[in-house]
């Protein structure tokens, strides 16, 4: 049952990464329909472009299950006669009453309750139907018949053309067969009423429960099987014509030849008074061939009727060849989810199901039949396949831009009833399709709250966090569990995604579900720790942390403190801060992370961190350091452009804010933003955490040339006390030029705005920028130009070299040197800038820094030796390219520990001398000065870290 | 041979088809692989062929490590490859001219 994904972004919420100044939420909404097992499934992928339009595509894949609803023929019981033995109060009856019940208001009620069809009929006098007055006539009218412009649009499953017709052959083997073998199909002459339609059951020719076999008083009808098991009908190549064809009348069929009907004049039985004036819109006429084919015919209302006339009475065999059957029309379909047999009930719901499959003109008419509210009672319904069948077609209903349908099972107290059976179900089946149907609902604006308030906590108790791996409580025998990718789990996801972007209310209600965070998190460092980031999931999961840590620093529980950096400073006072800041551990709780953090852990138990007296849970975990590298991880791990877009949103939404004075840099036209002096919240950083450790920009060649995003840089480095100001830098593209820009070939532009913000000699002092935020940019720079001597060439043409030379040749620190002969020695490798630069008066000994002989590590913290040394951008690669080299050697268990980080373990184990890894990992600057920078060239070639390692080869592997 | 990774490349191609090898759990197919998007291509010693397509998919847009995954694939018994090569280029366009 492949899941139909949609998605949708509101224009509103798009928002540029590079709105540093006032980030604006990002969320995205997604729609996901599951359609019905017994309709081809169908992939239909609803992007909202940027301009708010919205294109669709649709694949049909494959058609898949047949619904086999001729079960219940044989449950019937049959009497002697045939006929469906009937207790005294005749559930057919019953059903007839309660249809009568239900449709009829003014009509009088003359059938009698033994009444054996399934199938309501009105051939006659609507009174006022609930909808209105309609104008009433007499289906037996034998003259009467639907005019070809005059027809209504009917309700009928499906539209046949006549081609379709061999399809049929096969099907009533197992259905009923009335004895008088007068099952031919009553043609629709009749117009039917709609809602309106008054059941007119007579006790003859009671087929199996399925069958129709009503007729209008004055007729006599015949039972006739028709097959709801004939599914072969929902075949794709259906359904082009289904859109083509305003007819929805189940069956087009053909009528024998000779056959009175077809002499009968299609004269339009006028329709005064649509009820709909939907309804009447596409009418058209209908005449199929030769055939008169009345079934077809759309029926406005759809009330069709059921030919009751014995005249065409052909032998059982021809039935075989020829069958006369017809499908229910939809109030028929309808009216059979309120029959008293159970399997009617759920073959009914699953019909509809299978109707509603890519048609949004059912889904509305089963709305305006009043079908939605008898599904939504359903779903109370204590028999499984009653309530399966009926949230099947409920989230198919539900599913579709026509929010109305959603309003309307809302309407109907629809949410808590799926929220009610999702507690009470343990079936998987039915938990994907209710989830499968909050999603979809989730996905309207205004039943957002609804959502949350009725189910918020039931999902995330029954779902995400069972899903998740996580547990409150954990046995500590027991080993942390992964997330499971289930698709209750995607659905749930999904459905909390859309809710989470209903604002401030919405976003506070999530935070503070019990447990929620904390589930997600741990899914989310279980992906990264299978290295299964790509999958929706992921993608929910990261969409909702986004969603719920934008504004955070607001709205979170003595957000107050983070107000103004001299706040933070004093927030040691604050309760929230405090904690934090007695928190000594990272991501918190060991019940979070469970073993993946170890290896975290480790890289910091060399300081003397006072124990976390209480683990951050809930919300805090929102704004711990530990979730900043979990986004980093995602960013370097994941493929999933979404989820690459909401970590990185994820990231802004915590660096932005008033707790951070940002700046910006004026957009230019591809909006790189740039956040400097930025300064988190006392204690979201622990000291010695090094969230944005140092070299840990982000590289995300992984995800194709297509997709790289530049992140930089770190915020601490030491131990820190007071608000950790300096240098969170981040640079973030529009994502959206991501696409368009595939190589980046714009991003020259921001090369002044970076320069201008390096220090020179004399401004050193005045602008005091922090080091990090010197080594940011200084990195920043040298991504930029990797790969681009145009780049490069509007380095030296901005006067950057002057400057560059100078922090190279006598920059108080270190790191700050490094990164400066790091960008020198890339320019310098352009060939094609040395007379340029020559002119300008620098030679090779400018750009050939004695750095990278430079002992490393003299700056690092003990916890961070492993990051030292890699201020560089191209880190990541390197890694990647380890990876390619040696991945498979690696046990997995060697990379279990450390589930926050992939830089960490890699890190680890590179240090710890694996020699595949050093093969690839440290390329020495100018192995190849005359190299071209190409599109994409060999990054780990260019990797600048010390040049410490000799040589390393390109990486092939053993295949 | 040169070509933009994402672009239509017209090459003379030679296919082959490699029944691989068991060894413990992984299928192998006994030679080793270079290059890659994300590679450096002047880094590359093994340049004579290339591989076009593996069993249907494209690897003219893959890295290195995309490569090798679908290469050993352990679903897949035989690999079809397209491969080409300067030469085999080379060798057709003269035959062609003469």
């Amino acid at each position: 049952m492949p899941a139909e994904l949609t998605q949708e972004q509101s224009p509103g919420n798009q928002t540029s990464l590079a709105m540093m100044q006032e980030p604006q939420e990002m969320v995205e909404e997604t729609v996901t329909v599951e359609e019905d097992p017994g309709t081809p499934t169908s992939h239909v992928s609803i992007v909202t472009s940027e301009d708010g339009t919205t294109r669709r595509t649709e694949t049909k894949v494959t058609k898949m299950v047949k619904t086999v609803t001729t079960r219940t023929v044989r449950q019937v019981p049959l009497g002697p006669d045939g006929l469906p033995v009937l207790d005294g109060s005749s559930p057919l009856g019953s059903y007839t009453d309660s249809i009568d019940r239900r449709y009829l208001k003014n009509g009088e009620r003359y059938l009698p309750p033994q009444a054996s069809s399934t199938l309501t009929r009105s051939y006659n006098s609507y009174g006022e139907g609930p909808d209105g007055p309609y104008r009433s006539f007499h289906t037996h009218d034998a003259s009467g018949g639907y005019g070809g412009a005059e027809l209504p649009d009917g309700y009928g499953s499906l539209s046949r053309g006549i081609g379709y017709r061999p399809r049929y052959a096969y099907v009533p083997g197992n259905t009923y067969r009335p004895e008088d073998g007068s099952y031919t199909l009553p043609s629709r002459r009749e117009a039917y009423g709609p809602p309106g339609a008054q059941p007119q059951v007579p006790p003859v020719g009671s087929g199996p429960d399925l069958t129709v076999s009503s007729r209008s008083q004055p007729e006599r009808f015949q039972p006739e099987p028709y097959g709801l098991e004939d599914d072969n009908r929902s075949l794709g190549v259906d359904d082009e014509g289904y859109e083509l064809d305003p007819d929805y009348s189940t069956v087009n069929r053909r009528l024998p030849v000779g056959v009175p009907e077809r002499s009968r004049p299609h004269k339009g039985r006028a329709y005064d008074e649509p009820s709909e004036s939907e309804m009447i819109d596409e009418r058209i006429p209908y005449i199929h061939g030769g055939y008169a084919a009345p079934l077809a015919q759309p029926e406005r209302g759809s009330m069709a009727s059921i030919d009751r006339l014995g005249k065409r009475s052909p032998s059982i065999d021809s039935i075989r060849k020829d069958p006369r059957w017809r499908d229910p029309d939809l109030p028929e379909v309808i009216a059979m989810l309120s029959h008293p047999i159970d399997p009617v009930k759920s073959n009914a719901a699953a019909y509809l199901q299978h109707l509603c499959y890519e048609n949004d003109k059912i889904k509305k008419d089963v709305r305006h039949l009043k079908g939605i509210a008898i599904l939504v009672g359903l779903l109370d319904h204590p028999k499984a396949e009653v309530h399966r069948r009926a949230c099947g077609a409920l989230r198919n209903i539900s599913y579709g831009r026509d929010h109305e349908n959603k309003v309307a099972i809302k309407g109907c107290d629809g949410i808590p009833a799926l929220i009610r059976l999702l507690r009470k179900t343990s079936d998987m089946e039915v938990r994907e399709l209710i989830t499968g149907t909050l999603w979809n609902l989730s996905s309207y604006e205004p039943l957002k709250m609804v959502i949350i308030n009725h189910g918020l906590q039931t999902l995330t108790n029954e779902v995400i966090v069972p899903h998740s791996g996580w547990e409150s409580e954990p046995n500590e025998d027991s080993k942390p569990r992964d997330a499971e990718w289930t698709t209750v789990f995607k659905n749930t996801s999904g459905c909390l995604r859309n809710v989470s972007s209903d604002g401030a209310e919405a976003r506070r209600r999530l935070r503070e579900c019990d447990g929620l965070v904390d589930a997600l998190l741990h899914a989310l460092q279980s992906a990264i720790g299978k290295k299964d980031t790509d999958n929706k999931s992921v993608e929910n999961c990261v969409c909702i942390m986004r969603n719920l840590s934008y504004h955070v620093h607001k709205e979170v529980p003595g957000a107050d403190k983070y107000q103004e950096p001299e706040a933070s400073q004093a927030a040691s006072t604050g309760a929230l801060p405090r904690r934090k800041k007695d928190d000594a551990s990272c991501f918190g709780s060991k019940k979070a992370k469970g073993k993946k953090n170890g290896g975290m852990d480790r890289n910091f138990d060399t300081l003397d961190l006072p124990k976390r007296s209480e683990s951050a849970k809930g919300f805090e975990l929102l704004y711990q350091p530990e979730v900043v590298r979990l986004y980093l991880s995602i960013l370097t791990e994941s493929q999933n452009f979404n989820t690459l877009e909401a970590a990185a949103g994820a990231l802004q939404n915590l660096s932005a804010g008033t707790w951070m004075q940002t700046t910006r840099e004026k957009e230019p036209p591809h909006s790189w933003g740039i956040l400097s002096k930025a300064t988190l919240p006392q204690g979201a950083l622990q000291p010695g955490s090094g969230v944005f450790s140092p070299g840990t920009p982000g590289d995300l060649t992984r995800a194709g040339p297509c997709m790289r995003c530049t992140f930089m840089d770190r915020v601490c480095v030491g131990p820190l006390t007071g608000p950790l100001r300096p240098g969170l830098v981040v640079w973030v593209p529009t994502w959206a030029s991501v696409c368009v820009d595939p190589y980046y070939r714009g991003r020259s532009y921001a090369m002044a705005e970076l320069v201008r913000n390096l220090p020179s000699r004399q401004q050193r002092t005045a602008k005091n920028l922090e080091e990090d935020t010197v080594v940011a940019v200084l990195n920043t720079i040298h991504e930029i130009i990797t790969d681009s001597a145009e780049n490069a060439r509007s380095l030296v043409q901005t006067q950057g070299i002057q400057k560059l030379v100078g922090i190279s040749k006598s920059s108080q620190s270190m790191r700050e040197m490094k990164a400066a002969s790091h960008v020198l020695q890339m320019v310098w490798s352009y060939k094609e800038l040395r007379g340029a630069l020559q002119k300008d008066g620098w030679n090779k000994s400018h750009f050939q820094s004695a750095v990278s002989s430079t002992p490393k590590g003299s700056k690092g913290t003990p916890g961070k030796a492993g990051y030292d040394d890699s201020t560089l951008p191209l880190v990541e690669k390197t890694h990647d390219n380890e990876r390619c080299g040696s991945r498979d050697m690696i046990p997995m268990d060697e990379l279990g520990p450390d589930g926050y980080s992939t830089i960490d373990h890699r890190e680890r184990k590179y240090r710890a001398g694996d020699p595949s890894g050093d093969a690839s990992e440290k390329e020495p600057l100018k192995t190849d000065p005359a190299r071209k920078p190409p599109h994409r060239s060999n990054r780990a070639s260019v990797n600048l870290v010390d040049g410490r390692d000799p040589k390393p080869p390109p990486v092939d592997s053993w295949v | 041979m040169s070509y933009v990774p994402g672009q239509p490349v017209t090459a003379v191609v030679q296919r082959v088809e490699i029944h691989k090898l068991r060894q413990g759990e992984n299928l192998i197919l006994g030679f080793s692989i270079g290059g890659g998007i994300d590679q450096d291509p002047a880094q590359n010693p093994f340049s004579e062929d290339k591989t076009d397509k593996v069993n249907g998919w494209d690897m003219t847009m893959v890295t290195h490590d995309q490569a090798r995954k679908r290469l050993t694939k352990r679903s897949e018994e035989v690999v079809r490859l397209l491969v080409t090569r300067q030469g085999l280029q080379k060798a057709v366009q003269q035959s062609m001219l003469a």
